[in-house]
């Protein structure tokens, strides 16, 4: 049963490992009885990347770490545990990019959500089309919307609050952020350029994401 | 098998009750027919049939689409020739059944039969997206979505075509009906624009609110007929569209004005 976690994908540059739920503990007792099994082949194997759904990134670390210096694995990305973090603090401090979730899993859905279609993920949600009302969209992460959000879109499921919705034009009949619900002002307000919706401090604010526009 | 069809099938939909689908249905239906081709207009609103009504065909029913289902006559006893054109067939609903007496696949096997001996096949479908209209899609090789300015139709009509496409029918067209020009302008009804730009699919055509389709339904002659209609004409013109030509579409802005308008249209050429 615990094997189902965790399965190792061979290509030529070396491995990859895709985990499933997000308990390290469960993670790590299955994926070391993996290795095991066949401890002689993996010795010394090039990991290319960890990856999975509800995967965080300090689990990654722990799962880098591990493989690294218990089981010889040679790391792909060296920087990928060492640098990322201080990577990413530093980018936040100076306002590089804006405090989203870290990237994971992306659902890329192409066309229009007509009423009645619901997309249900648990990564990001990236919609090549419009969305329109009637049609809702649940991700955990981010939702991007590449045309016209008229639907209901709900970011950040279960608790993540650093999720955000974007779209080229942002006219949705109601957002969800994690639990914050929020609805748009009574009156017809179109802006033509792309806006982004995210929490700060418990409200949700909605701004032009082209701060130059 | 898809070589020996002849005909080409179009399901007449549209979610919302009341869009004018019936009138639709009989009109695209009598304009092919004045144009040539055969045609079976197929009343698939089992319990609710209104389109024999609307042809004026009512009377003469015997046999209806149940009774060909269920094998208690031939399907030719069951298609009623219409009263003014020869090649023009109905094959009315039951009005004693539910929508449970059609399956799908008996609505598939149906069509087909009935695209070997003609042109065009157009189906009337219920309102609503439950089994009546599934039945109703599943022989369909083309769609055509009703729709009026108004937001709620908007939104059904969006939904439906969601549905088609799930069941592999794409790029359906629509027809905008009971539209008000002056309303439009005044800025307090939908315009095509707006409906256009929410349901993304082509238009086939505008149908101007015109108290002649109502005088036209209740006598049973579909107002395609009537020359002098501004509806009879935005009919023709969905029909020459439906065939392939290339059509303008027409200039509604005097529909709801004075007699003065109308006369200085005539006198000036508009």
């Amino acid at each position: 049963m615990s094997n189902s976690m965790i399965s190792i994908k061979g290509i030529a540059d070396g491995v990859y490992i895709n985990v499933e739920g997000n308990d390290y503990n469960k993670i790590k007792e299955s994926l070391e009885m993996k290795i095991n099994e066949n401890i002689e082949f993996f010795k010394g194997s090039k990991l290319i990347d960890v990856v999975g759904e509800e995967l965080t990134l300090d689990i990654k670390t722990e799962i880098m770490l591990l493989l690294k210096y218990k089981y010889d694995f040679v790391l792909k990305n060296e920087y990928m545990i060492l640098d990322r973090e201080i990577e990413k603090e530093d980018l936040i401090k100076n306002n590089k990019i804006p405090n989203i979730v870290e990237e994971g899993m992306t659902k890329f859905v192409h066309g229009t959500l007509r009423s009645g279609q619901e997309v249900s993920y648990n990564g990001n949600i990236v919609v090549i089309g419009d969305v329109n009302p009637g049609a809702v969209l649940r991700a955990k992460g981010n939702i991007i919307v590449l045309g016209l959000l008229r639907g209901v879109a709900h970011a950040g499921i279960g608790g993540n609050k650093n999720a955000i919705v974007a779209a080229y034009s942002l006219l949705p009949t109601q957002l969800r952020i994690d639990d914050i619900i929020v609805r748009p002002p009574e009156g017809d307000s179109y802006y033509k350029y792309p806006e982004i919706a995210r929490i700060i401090e418990d409200k949700v604010i909605i701004e032009p994401y082209l701060p130059n526009k | 098998m898809e070589n020996e069809k002849k005909g080409t099938s179009i399901v007449v939909t549209s979610g919302k009750g009341g869009v004018g689908k019936t009138t639709t249905s009989a009109n695209i239906g009598t304009g092919l027919a004045m144009l040539g081709y055969s045609v079976v207009v197929l009343d698939a609103d089992i319990g609710l049939r209104n389109l024999d009504v609307v042809m004026g065909l009512e009377n003469r029913i015997v046999y209806d689409i149940v009774d060909v289902v269920e094998k208690n006559c031939k399907l030719k006893q069951a298609l009623i020739k219409d009263k003014r054109h020869e090649n023009l067939y109905l094959l009315p609903a039951a009005q004693t059944k539910d929508k449970t007496a059609v399956s799908s696949s008996q609505m598939v096997e149906l069509v087909n039969e009935l695209k070997e001996n003609y042109d065009y096949i157009i189906i009337d479908s219920p309102a609503g997206i439950e089994q009546g209209f599934q039945y109703s899609i599943a022989g369909a090789d083309e769609a055509i979505i009703v729709t009026t300015p108004e937001v709620s139709a908007v939104r059904d009509a969006d939904r439906v075509i969601g549905i088609l496409e799930a069941n592999e029918i794409y790029q359906p067209k629509l027809i905008v009906n009971r539209i008000r020009q002056d309303m439009v302008k005044r800025g307090d009804m939908m315009n095509i624009e707006d409906i256009l730009d929410i349901l993304a699919v082509k238009l086939l055509g505008v149908v101007p609110d015109d108290e002649n389709v109502v005088i036209s339904t209740n006598r049973g002659e579909p107002v395609i007929m009537d020359e002098k209609a501004l509806s009879g004409k935005a009919y023709r013109n969905i029909v020459r569209r439906i065939i392939g030509e290339e059509v303008d579409f027409l200039n509604l802005e005097n529909t709801n004005q004075g007699k003065l308008s109308k006369m200085m249209k005539i006198l000036f050429g508009r």
